[in-house]
């Protein structure tokens, strides 16, 4: 009862000191004070002399330390054959345990410390965590360096994650405003971009844990990796300790910078039928841009004006006044290293689809047609320049900005300089950049809904593509079909590198036939088979080949119109089983596949890279049409130096092909002298010593003779 | 003030023998940097001091929420919380006198048009007609006094960040964070949207708050299965209206004096709770709290909510049958958050389903793979009042909710049937320490947590209490409040049968 009056009393003292100050009625009596000077304290850099970089920054209010490896490396670094792959690999890298304790032994090991332990990662990169109390600190520490260093892929967890991204496929089509962000994506990407690849049950079930074990050693080395650490430690011990387990690892090969890859849609209306929704989720896209370019400040004004917060014209405009949405959103996007998107989305009832579409589409207009107002811009700033300091209010998110900008290579004080390159922003700033960054005239519009209850047909916005996202059915036929719709931008200038190494586009083209001849010895279970060959190409199909070996020769004709071998004992056809593997094989001979770049069905997909004897060569994969075959090739020369492809025929495994040395024929360059290994074997040697460039043919060169 | 501080200290001290190391010392500090007030008209104001970087965060905790609604006016305390964004007679108008006229002429042609459709007999198509069109004039004369968005377009200016609420089945949150120096303007602001809200474009934020209805129910497998799920589960209490968006007819039906009359009840001070996070001096911030939410009317508790779920006695069912891919959801009532046995439930919930070493995860996600996720969970849909203790399993392909449904079974028995081992329940109690100090991290959710903690229990201290609570549940009171919950007619199941269920890809482990 005491303590009750007592705190009555003490509020009415308060109250009557309150009433000394004047009560504000309106906004504008109310005057904020400068907001007092502060420095956050900035973590302390460390670059060891193997490249890595690390960063300390102490925490000391809660008992805590947190570390994270960042890596570079991430889902745009996958071939599109493996789309999923890094999902894969971040889970089985923590749930796959090390060499020496399995992830089951180590969920309990932590979980029992509460320690946090996890693998992640996205479109640029990698990352390897740790949260834990700072008491199991140094229990803990040796662990995360175990999962960092020595992960086991065990098999029987990339089945889970397998089981797990199966089942992310399978429910992908639920819900609607994930598939307008996903199909938006690909729009604004292009479906084969690297920012863009979507795994299917066929690109997971092709993955393998040599391809994680393959993407660990390619990417995890100390000159791709950011260490930093945040919490209640003391700088100079971790620092010693960081360096003393570092110091002694060896550079590794330099992950490649961000790869090219934007092929966005054609302009137009896609719809996407989504039968069981009331209502429409609407989007518009087209590519944006990068962080490092100098109209990123008059863009973040733009971008606030036109959707930021409650007062943005977007909020203003179809949710305030008209009340078409609940969410709505728009923004050019910048990514730090690859071009974001220009997206605006909404979603509205099924009835209001068209005049949605058209009011949105009216506010992306506005843009380049309305400049902003004076009120505009200045609101856009204060609201940015104001809140600028949420961006650096932790000691967590002055790391994070650390971090970041050393792995985009960004100068270290620029978010320093940040709020003065916002103050310059002018109207005319934000005019010219909405003019040369929003095109109103190269958007790809998508509808997902349920057309039936527009209030009026799609089509009266003219053509419309429809979009099939029925998820290929699992096995079957889905690899093939899935396949050739991938590829990169990376994968398709590599493969003009090589036409530029081989003679060049103009050259290749002017081949119609090519006779090669020279020696072959083949491994046999028999022992070694040397023999003479003589081989005819005709583009794109046909081919003749003439073996002479000391038994006698052998000729095997290939064609649209036949498939014989001509042995000593008479003339045979070819089983169609073999046959497949024959066509394959033409396919993805090099003259053919320089041939066809640019041909849809044959698609390109740069992988990553691979020390190949001295050189940095680079994974360059090919569908051939159906025919998969891979190249290594040096980036620089465009010198393919190594070749693999699935065996044709009944023997197992793949080929394994080394280019050894090169020769020019009158402008064409061609391989002379290869090796070729199977399943880590010796399996035989080829040589061309002679080659004619359109030789004459004789006309029935590839017709069957007549039975005699 | 001084007898809250002394208390403040005992309940440290009490932490601290509690547990020891340093972990206890850091919340025993922890409380020194916070202070209670409540002010005459029966507001309860925290203020926790955090000095990184000038600015602070809030949260505003209302004691009302879902669970306050009736037929007829379902979804309205959801509907409110989107009005407490549109301002007062001094935020959002360019002229209060002649808009509160025009507003007024808007509630009474609303009421002749609802009026006129929910006629019974002798309905009148073109009254209808003509009294809608003088609705929607009446709308169209009050839109002229609107300043859109000003409030929340001074908060955007003074360089708020995160601006939202929620609408939960107990409570209704409003919060944001601002630089510290604005800290006078958020007073004002913050006790002017309750002081004397202003219901202006109400029927167009009614139109908003449909879209929430058609995106997360309507439009969302999982959203349908809410609905379906919660209203089977409960037959008397609200917690059964649905998900707490509201039906569609009284989404299309209620009006603006209906939310008058919802916060007139609801949004009084001693029915709500603010909580202040950051770099924020409390001898300054004091006199500036009085001084403007001083000004809210005094006004009674709403009387507490009288209906109570009777117990269950037949299991209950609800199967929808779509083409998206199955879930499966099975709950199981149980008391409220503040029976004796919460924290026994805390217990099982982390057991069964926190982190790789729970129950669910290692039976039907990592041995069986009969499920991508498997959790059992509290607080469905809310906490205030006796609610759900819920499973959900979601199958991977080729597998069904049947099995989901076997294999939980199967973990649920096991609790019934045999004693946690010691060092599973030691595992769960050492993460439940750790998990509190990592809540303590950030502003915003700090400020929140307290608000909500005070709203609930009537003390914000509970927040470390339930700590200690769940340091003494032992083996056996897991077994017997596992037999006493987890009991096949207490059940009501919900789930989606896919009418396109897909295969197991090949080569899948089955």
């Amino acid at each position: 009862m005491r303590s009750v009056r007592n705190f009555t009393l003490a509020c009415a003292s308060l109250m009557l000191i309150s009433s000394a100050f004047g009560q504000a009625t309106s906004v504008n009596d109310i005057k904020a004070p400068a907001l007092r000077a502060f420095s956050m304290p900035q973590p302390k850099r460390i670059q060891l002399s193997n490249g890595m970089v690390i960063f300390l920054q102490e925490d000391h209010e809660l008992p805590l330390v947190r570390g994270s490896a960042l890596i570079r490396g991430g889902s745009r670094d996958v071939p599109a054959a493996k789309a999923g792959l890094l999902n894969i690999y971040t889970q089985a890298w923590r749930t796959g345990g090390t060499t020496s304790k399995s992830g089951d032994e180590l969920d309990q090991f932590l979980e029992s410390r509460a320690a946090r332990m996890e693998t992640g990662g996205g479109v640029p990169s990698t990352t390897v965590s740790m949260d834990v109390l700072k008491n199991d600190f140094d229990t803990v520490f040796p662990i995360w360096l175990d999962v960092l260093r020595n992960p086991a892929f065990r098999q029987d967890k990339i089945d889970l994650a397998k089981t797990q991204a199966n089942t992310g496929i399978s429910r992908r089509n639920d819900e609607a405003g994930g598939i307008a962000t996903r199909e938006a994506t690909k729009l604004g990407y292009g479906a084969s971009s690297p920012y863009a690849l979507q795994a299917e049950y066929a690109t997971i079930g092709s993955i393998t844990r040599d391809d994680l074990v393959a993407f660990h050693k390619q990417f995890v080395h100390p000159n791709n990796i950011i260490v930093s650490f945040i919490g209640d430690f003391d700088s100079a011990k971790l620092e010693k300790k960081l360096k003393d387990t570092f110091s002694t690892w060896a550079r590794g090969p330099q992950a490649p910078k961000a790869p090219a890859g934007v092929t966005p849609a054609k302009p137009g209306t896609y719809f996407i039928a989504k039968e069981d929704v009331t209502q429409a989720n609407i989007a518009f896209v087209h590519p944006g841009t990068t962080r490092d370019n100098p109209d990123y400040y008059a863009l973040q004004v733009l971008n606030e004006v036109f959707s930021g917060g409650f007062s943005g014209r977007l909020m203003q405009s179809l949710r305030s006044q008209r009340g078409l949405t609940y969410g709505v959103g728009g923004t050019v996007g910048a990514n730090w290293d690859y071009p974001g998107l220009f997206r605006a989305s909404m979603a509205t009832k099924s009835g209001t689809t068209l005049e949605s579409i058209d009011a949105l589409r009216g506010e992306i207009t506005k843009l380049t047609t309305a400049p902003v107002t004076p009120a505009e811009l200045a609101l856009a700033k204060e609201s940015i320049l104001n809140a600028f300091v949420f961006t650096r209010d932790t000691r967590g998110k002055a790391l994070d900005q650390q971090v970041q900008l050393e792995f985009y290579g960004f100068p270290a004080d620029y978010f320093v300089k940040y709020p003065a390159q916002i103050e310059k922003v002018t109207a005319a700033d934000v005019e010219r950049v909405a003019k040369t960054y929003v095109h109103p005239d190269q958007l790809a519009l998508l509808v997902v809904g349920n057309e039936k209850d527009f209030e009026k047909p799609l089509s009266t916005l003219g053509s419309i593509t429809p979009i099939d996202i029925t998820i290929p059915e699992p096995g079957g036929s889905a690899q093939s079909k899935a396949a050739p719709a991938a590829g990169n931008a990376d994968g398709l200038a590599l493969a003009n590198k090589v036409a530029e190494f081989v003679g060049g586009k103009a050259k290749i083209d002017s081949i119609q036939s090519l006779r090669r001849v020279g020696t072959m010895k083949a491994v046999t279970p028999q022992g070694e088979m040397e023999m003479e060959t003589n081989s005819v190409m005709r583009y794109p199909d046909s081919q003749r080949v003439v073996m002479t070996t000391p038994m006698g020769a052998m000729t095997r004709v290939i064609s649209p119109g036949a498939a014989f071998m001509i042995t000593p004992m008479g003339t045979q056809d070819i089983p169609s089983s073999q046959r497949e593997s024959i066509a394959n094989d033409l396919k993805s001979e090099l003259i053919s596949i320089l041939k066809n770049i640019g041909n849809p069905k044959y698609v390109f997909t740069a992988g990553p890279a691979e020390k190949i004897g001295g050189v940095d060569a680079r994974l360059l994969e090919i569908n051939a049409d159906g025919a998969i075959v891979k190249w290594y090739v040096d980036p620089a020369t465009g010198k393919i130096v190594r070749g693999i492809s699935r065996a044709g025929g009944p023997m197992p495994g793949d080929a394994v092909t080394e280019y050894v040395e090169w020769k020019s024929f009158d402008g064409l360059t061609l391989p002379v002298a290869v090796t070729i290994t199977r399943n880590g074997e010796r399996a035989g040697e080829m040589h061309v010593t002679n080659v004619e460039l359109n030789p004459t043919i004789e006309p029935d060169a590839f017709t069957k003779p007549p039975a005699k | 003030m001084r007898a809250v501080r002394t208390r403040l200290w005992s309940v440290g001290a009490l932490l601290m023998l509690m547990t020891a190391t340093a972990f206890a010392q850091d919340l025993a500090s922890f409380e020194k940097r916070t202070s209670m007030r409540k002010l005459a008209n029966g507001l309860t104001v925290i203020i926790t001091e955090r000095h990184d970087a000038p600015v602070f965060s809030y949260a505003t905790v209302v004691n009302a929420g879902s669970a306050q609604e009736v037929p007829g006016i379902t979804g309205l305390a959801h509907m409110f919380e989107h009005m407490a964004f549109k301002g007062s007679d001094r935020v959002g108008t360019s002229d209060w006198p002649a808009e509160q006229k025009a507003l007024q002429r808007v509630e009474e042609a609303y009421a002749a048009y609802d009026k006129a459709t929910h006629a019974e007999t002798g309905r009148d198509e073109a009254k209808i007609k003509e009294l809608e069109k003088a609705w929607r004039d009446a709308i169209a004369e009050a839109d002229k006094f609107v300043v859109d968005n000003e409030f929340a377009t001074i908060i955007d200016r003074a360089g708020g960040v995160g601006m939202n609420a929620f609408t939960a089945s107990d409570l209704t949150a409003y919060f944001f964070s601002l630089p510290s120096n604005r800290f006078e303007l958020w007073a004002f602001l913050e006790s002017e949207r309750f002081r004397n809200p202003v219901f202006r474009q109400f029927y167009k934020e009614r139109d908003v708050v449909f879209e929430e209805r058609r995106m997360r129910i309507e439009s969302s497998p999982v959203g349908r299965l809410l609905e379906q799920f919660l209203s089977t589960a409960f037959m008397a209490h609200p917690y059964g209206f649905g998900t707490g968006i509201g039906w569609p007819s009284d989404l299309h039906s209620f009006s603006a004096t209906d939310a008058a009359n919802f916060a007139r009840k609801y949004y009084v001070p001693p029915n709500m709770v603010i909580a202040i996070v950051g770099d924020v001096s409390p001898t300054e911030a004091w006199p500036v709290i009085e001084k403007y939410f001083g000004r809210l009317p005094a006004a009674p508790q709403p009387d507490a909510l009288r209906t109570v779920e009777p117990p269950q006695t037949a299991e209950r069912i609800a199967i929808l049958r779509e083409g998206s891919q199955p879930i499966y959801l099975e709950g199981y009532h149980r008391p409220a958050v503040t029976h004796p046995d919460n924290a026994t439930y805390d217990v099982i919930s982390i057991l069964m389903s926190t982190g790789r070493t729970s129950r669910l995860y290692k039976s039907l996600v990592r041995d069986k793979k009969i499920a991508a996720q498997a959790s059992g969970f509290n607080g469905f849909p809310g906490e205030k009042y006796p609610h759900l203790f819920a499973f959900v399993g979601v199958t991977t392909p080729g597998h069904s909710n049947d099995e989901i449904s076997t294999a939980i079974g199967e973990e649920v028995e096991k609790l019934k049937k045999e004693d946690v081992p010691a060092d599973e329940l030691a595992s769960v109690k050492t993460r439940v320490k750790a998990g509190l100090i990592r809540q303590l991290d950030s502003n915003s959710g700090l400020a929140l947590q307290l608000a909500s903690y005070q709203t609930t229990f009537g003390d914000w201290r509970e927040l470390f209490r339930e700590v200690e609570r769940i340091d003494k549940v032992s083996a056996g009171d897991i077994r017997r409040v596992a037999n006493e919950t987890f009991v096949p007619s207490h059940r009501t199941i919900a789930k989606i049968e896919s009418t396109k269920a897909t295969a197991a890809p090949k080569g899948e482990t089955k």
